[in-house]
């Protein structure tokens, strides 16, 4: 009944909102975040239960819909209820310029509710429907812009359809085969299942699940839709949506199939998990390297959301327990620092009339300190600098990797990370330091509305960088749920069979050291406090506005490796796309839309009948 | 418990007397390889004597707490890695986050930099981005060699199993070879004192550092000096007892200082380039035979 | 030359520190830098007592004016001399930045550094020979000791007049005044 309510509320909330709209804007508003907030109650109540009902018997296929909650989808709800309800209270002041607003927050509300009925559901035919609820409401959000939007929302809707397509396609053979879509039943009958037949439900799966999840080669949709949804919605988009492919991965591969089973398929290195891993790492690569090159801090957070993803990938398709708990606390923590950094261009473009191009920007720190904390403590995350919640699951996943004797893989994982630290650099430098130019002088900090959020999710990184017990407890009760020999957690790192790492040891370190520097820092004759045009010029005064390092920030590393930095597999596709307009060309000769030619196929076909008929007979 | 919590003070300061020891000795090295007379080798002292009393300038709070959070880095890096057997946090931390405590003493800079609104330190930190881009490639397949060779991310373990003179250089010739083409990268010495040009970008990131910002820059140079030799000697020469490891320490510093003094300094496309080429390619072979023969 | 002498480290270690670490910028002023280079390099080795060429000014605390002084370069070392973080001390180098030397009818170079920043002291001749920069230094150590070298003092109080004789010559300057512009001493 628990699960039912979570959905209601979240549906109905969806509904009312647009209907409220109408009548005033601000119920309307009040109401969104209401419904939001009620949905984080909710599912935060359902904590560390296992809840299973069945709310809708199907009247035919002899199938029923069922809900359910476990340790994995409790993790995966509570991520998308607290995303989608503080970047819904973003919305507040960032969308208030946008027309269609009801529309807005309806589809807002939708998407979540899709989401969290995916998380939610325990049968693969209610996890599609939601899935295209979902697909569908996001198609709505990332075109909402219009202009240049609708052609990223039509890439997006397209793929996911291929995607969609792909799993619908396993799933009907996963019917005609068992009889049942129930996870839970399906994973006892899918252990005498051959070889084969596993290799082709996780293919199917992966196509399905990897197009949301924007691995190499399915990512393309992703940079496109990143930039040109609004910012709120980016955050939601790329922090949860995107992940809800994760999510997926690990349903199918440790809830379904299994471990014993997985390590079944290939043979040697050609093993399934192995190849896996290495499109995770391509992942990286590319995602990372690609990032290097934007120049649109949208489409740059954008790459890294692939990059990441990679990431997540590497860790889960290992199979081991601290590749698991890495992969899957990556997945939380991107989702908090990648929303947090989506907040903050979002803000920044809230103040400087919606400018994203990196070129333009500078020096807003001074103007805007919450936002360049929150920027500050997102980017720390994303690289994963100690005592941010990034550091501690990519620990995670290269203890894994080196212990499983995978240093190539280790590598590309660790020069994915310093590539990440060129990029955002450039992302943080170009916004928030160097010279304010003139422009941006009468810029204000961002409204409290907007504020909030940001704030709530930069301590959230901070949390869980210190503490990460918290989350890994959670995580470790997904892996018994597994069957996988849970990973054992203090709550300020790692129990030392694992490996040395104490968050609160690096802490103090780095607390006591700091204060002694600063006293010794204080102690010292003090310095006088300049503006920024008071600079070193080589012995001239600095004119304004134009002593801003920033266009091609890196133009050295772009010379070098730009040339193999293309995105092809975009390429690739846009290829296909010209080169099967002759076919469908050739197709359309036949669909000439003149009633009468359909007529004559159609007698055409009864004669072709017919005639068969009579010949089989008279043989 | 005692002795460890008296390490942890000791040790900082320890480095901080080598960092500063080294700093001076590699001015007076230089300046007899140059056939001058050099500076006394307490030069460095006074001038951060001098630097602590001047009269500086700030442009803001984070121009100063990003100094305060680099050379912090710094410190308690020095706190993980063991110093001739002795690392009183090793075991809150390992060689992974090692790597990534490196990483605090730069951002620290880069923020502080940035607050300092000058492209000359945009540029420099730019250059120095590009640097460690370039340098990591060869120093994470050495370092992975490492790793896979002793089956451990350890420290301290890849140390005890160096021990009586079974170095890592003798069973993983190339990463070592590798990791010492990089070493003046690291050390941010010529040929690869590109980050701080004095004659191109008026000494990069620090141009706009007077004062006790660049004493606390200096300090952080020191340390920093330390944690890259120490680092080297923990994993190619076996550690040792703290006077061993300060001779071996000693060692490895005058022969990049020999580099250091008489090579006039690559552009950043040369060095990346460099980086990219024979260490890679070196470390990438040393890793390979790592893989097959662990 | 008292650098070794602990005492004198404890009694007063800023001045010790000022003394013995002169960081000279590296400024090319006019023809007197030719005599710098031997002077930093093997030849003279100035980094005997201390004294190295920095690149940016807010590091340095010595400044030697090499040469004659053009209206194009005041304008660059009034600049530079702000940035210099106190206490900081300046040599005029030659005989042009004393009297204007050999231009002193040019009308395009300035007779009298002294109006434009307090100059603490003074090598003549045209050219000084690089042996004369340490005679200066050494100088400098005496005047630091003693309390002369007050220079950057002079400047904070006389702002007024500086500014004013600056403004005299360029119109009204880009930059902010440096200090406020009350006098002190009138």
């Amino acid at each position: 009944m628990q699960l039912i309510t979570i959905l209601i509320v979240a549906f109905l909330g969806a509904g009312i909102v647009y209907l409220i709209g109408k009548i005033s804007g601000k119920a309307r508003d009040i109401l969104a975040v209401l419904a939001s907030l009620i949905v984080v109650i909710l599912v935060s109540l359902a904590y560390n239960q296992k809840i299973y009902t069945s709310f809708y018997p199907l009247p035919f296929l002899n199938l029923s819909l069922t809900l359910r909650i476990d340790p994995l989808s409790w993790f995966f709800a509570i991520a998308v209820a607290g995303i989608g309800f503080l970047s819904i209270l973003f919305s507040l002041e960032y969308m208030k310029h946008y027309q269609k607003l009801d529309f807005y927050y309806s589809m807002m509300l939708f998407v979540n509710a899709g989401m969290l009925g995916v998380v939610l559901s325990a049968d693969f035919l209610s996890l599609y429907i939601f899935w295209e609820i979902m697909s569908w409401s996001t198609y709505l959000l990332i075109s909402y812009k219009g202009g240049k939007a609708v052609g990223a929302g039509l890439k997006y809707i397209v793929m996911s359809t291929v995607g969609s397509i792909a799993m619908l396609f396993a799933i009907v053979s996963l019917y005609t085969s068992y009889g049942t879509l129930e996870f839970s039943s399906l994973a006892s009958l899918l252990q005498t299942a051959s070889s084969g037949y596993i290799l082709f439900l996780l293919i199917m799966f992966i196509i399905g699940f990897g197009i949301k999840n924007a691995i190499w080669p399915l990512h393309t949709w992703l940079p496109d839709a990143h930039a040109e949804a609004v910012s709120p919605f980016s955050a939601v988009l790329s922090g949860i949506l995107v992940r809800i492919g994760i999510y997926g991965f690990v349903l199918v591969m440790y809830s379904i199939v299994g471990l014993n089973l997985l390590h079944k398929l290939g043979y040697g290195l050609l093993n399934f998990n192995y190849i896996l891993c290495w499109i995770g790492a391509i992942s990286i690569i590319i995602g990372t390297f690609i990032a290097l090159l934007q120049d649109d801090d949208k489409r740059l957070l954008a790459w890294h959301a692939i990059g990441q993803g990679g990431y997540m990938i590497l860790g889960i398709s290992f199979g081991t327990t601290l590749g698991i708990a890495g992969g899957i606390f990556h997945t939380l923590n991107h989702c908090i620092y990648i929303a947090l950094l989506f907040l903050v261009t979002g803000a920044v473009e809230y103040r400087t009339g919606g400018v994203r191009d990196l070129n333009q920007l500078g020096g807003l720190i001074k103007k805007m300190p919450v936002t360049f904390i929150g920027g500050l403590i997102g980017i720390s995350g994303l690289i994963g600098i100690p005592l941010t919640n990034g550091f501690v699951s990519k620990w995670l996943i290269y203890k894994t990797l080196i212990m499983e004797k995978h240093p190539f893989l280790a590598f590309v994982a660790l020069i994915g990370t310093w590539g990440t630290i060129l990029s955002v650099y450039k992302f943080l430098h170009n916004i928030f330091l160097g010279q304010l130019p003139e422009k941006y002088k009468d810029v204000k900090e961002v409204p409290w509305a907007m504020r909030l959020p940001m704030i709530i999710l930069t301590s959230v990184i901070i949390l869980f960088g210190i503490l990460p017990g918290i989350p890994l407890n959670v995580i470790s009760g997904i892996e018994r749920s597994f069957g996988i020999k849970p990973l054992s957690t203090i709550i300020f790192g790692m129990p030392r069979e694992i490996g040395e790492l104490n968050i609160i040891n690096i802490l103090a370190a780095i607390v006591v050291a700091g204060v002694f520097i600063y006293l010794i820092f204080s102690l010292s004759t003090r310095s006088r406090r300049v503006n920024q045009y008071d600079n070193y010029a080589a012995g001239s005064f600095i004119p304004k506005d134009k002593y801003q390092y920033s266009v091609r920030f890196y133009d050295p590393v772009y010379r070098i490796i730009g040339p193999y930095l293309r995105d092809v597999v975009d390429d690739f596709y846009y290829w296909l796309v010209e080169k099967s307009k002759s076919f469908f060309q050739g197709v359309r000769q036949i669909y000439t839309g003149n009633v009468n030619t359909y007529a004559l196929y159609i007698l055409l076909f009864l004669a072709f009948l017919i005639i068969t008929k009579i010949g089989w007979g008279l043989w | 418990m005692v002795i460890k919590a008296v390490w942890i003070i000791v040790l900082p300061i320890i480095a901080f007397i080598i960092g500063v020891f080294f700093l001076g000795l590699s001015r007076k090295v230089i300046a007899r390889i140059h056939r001058r007379y050099g500076p006394p080798i307490y030069q460095p002292v006074i001038d951060l004597i001098k630097l602590m009393n001047q009269k500086s300038i700030s442009h803001g709070r984070l121009f100063d707490m990003g100094v305060i959070l680099s050379l912090a880095g710094s410190i308690v890096l020095v706190l993980f890695i063991p110093f001739g057997g002795i690392a009183p946090l090793s075991g809150s931390g390992d060689f992974l986050v090692v790597l990534y405590l490196m990483l605090l003493a730069p951002l620290g800079v880069a923020l502080s930099g940035g607050e300092g609104a000058n492209p000359n330190i945009s540029i420099g930190i730019s250059r120095k981005m590009m640097l460690s881009l370039g340098y990591e490639v060869p120093l994470l397949f050495s370092i992975l060699a490492v790793m896979t060779y002793y089956k451990t991310t350890s420290l301290v373990e890849i140390t005890k199993a160096q021990q009586h003179l079974s170095w890592g250089v003798i069973y993983l010739p190339l990463p070592a070879i590798a990791y010492f083409m990089i070493l003046p990268a690291m050390l941010g010495i010529r040929p690869f004192d590109i980050v701080s040009a004095p004659q191109e970008i008026s000494s990069g990131p620090s141009v706009e550092y007077g004062g006790r910002y660049l004493a606390l820059m200096t300090v952080e140079h020191a340390f920093h000096t330390f944690i890259v030799l120490a680092l080297f000697v923990d994993l190619f020469l076996g550690g040792g007892n703290p006077f061993t490891f300060f001779v071996k320490m000693l060692v490895v510093f005058l022969l990049g200082l020999f580099i250091h003094a008489v090579f006039p300094r690559f552009r950043i496309d040369q060095a990346i380039k460099y980086c990219w080429k024979w260490p890679s390619i070196l470390a990438l072979a040393g890793l390979v035979i790592a893989y097959v023969v662990a | 030359m008292d650098r070794t002498s602990i005492k004198k480290w404890f009694k007063a270690p800023d001045k010790m520190g000022h003394k013995y670490s002169l960081w000279a910028v590296y400024f090319c002023t006019g023809c007197g830098i030719i005599e710098v280079p031997p002077v930093i390099t093997s030849r003279w080795d100035a980094e005997r007592f201390g004294v190295i060429p920095v690149a940016t000014p807010r590091q340095a605390n010595l400044f030697l004016i090499t040469g004659y002084v053009s209206l194009k370069t005041l304008k660059a070392i009034i600049r530079t001399y702000e940035l210099m973080p106190d206490p900081k001390y300046t040599v005029g180098f030659g005989s042009c930045p004393i009297n204007g030397g050999m231009y002193w009818d040019s009308y395009n170079t300035i007779k009298h550094l002294d109006k434009y920043i307090p100059v603490d002291g003074w090598i003549s001749g045209c050219m000084p020979r690089p042996e004369a920069i340490f005679i200066a230094v050494t100088h400098l150590w005496t005047m630091i000791d003693k309390g002369m070298a007050t220079g950057y003092i002079k400047y904070r109080e006389k702002y007024r007049y500086y500014r004013q004789n600056q403004e005299k010559l360029f119109g009204k300057l880009e930059w902010p005044p440096l200090y406020p512009m009350e006098d002190k001493n009138g």
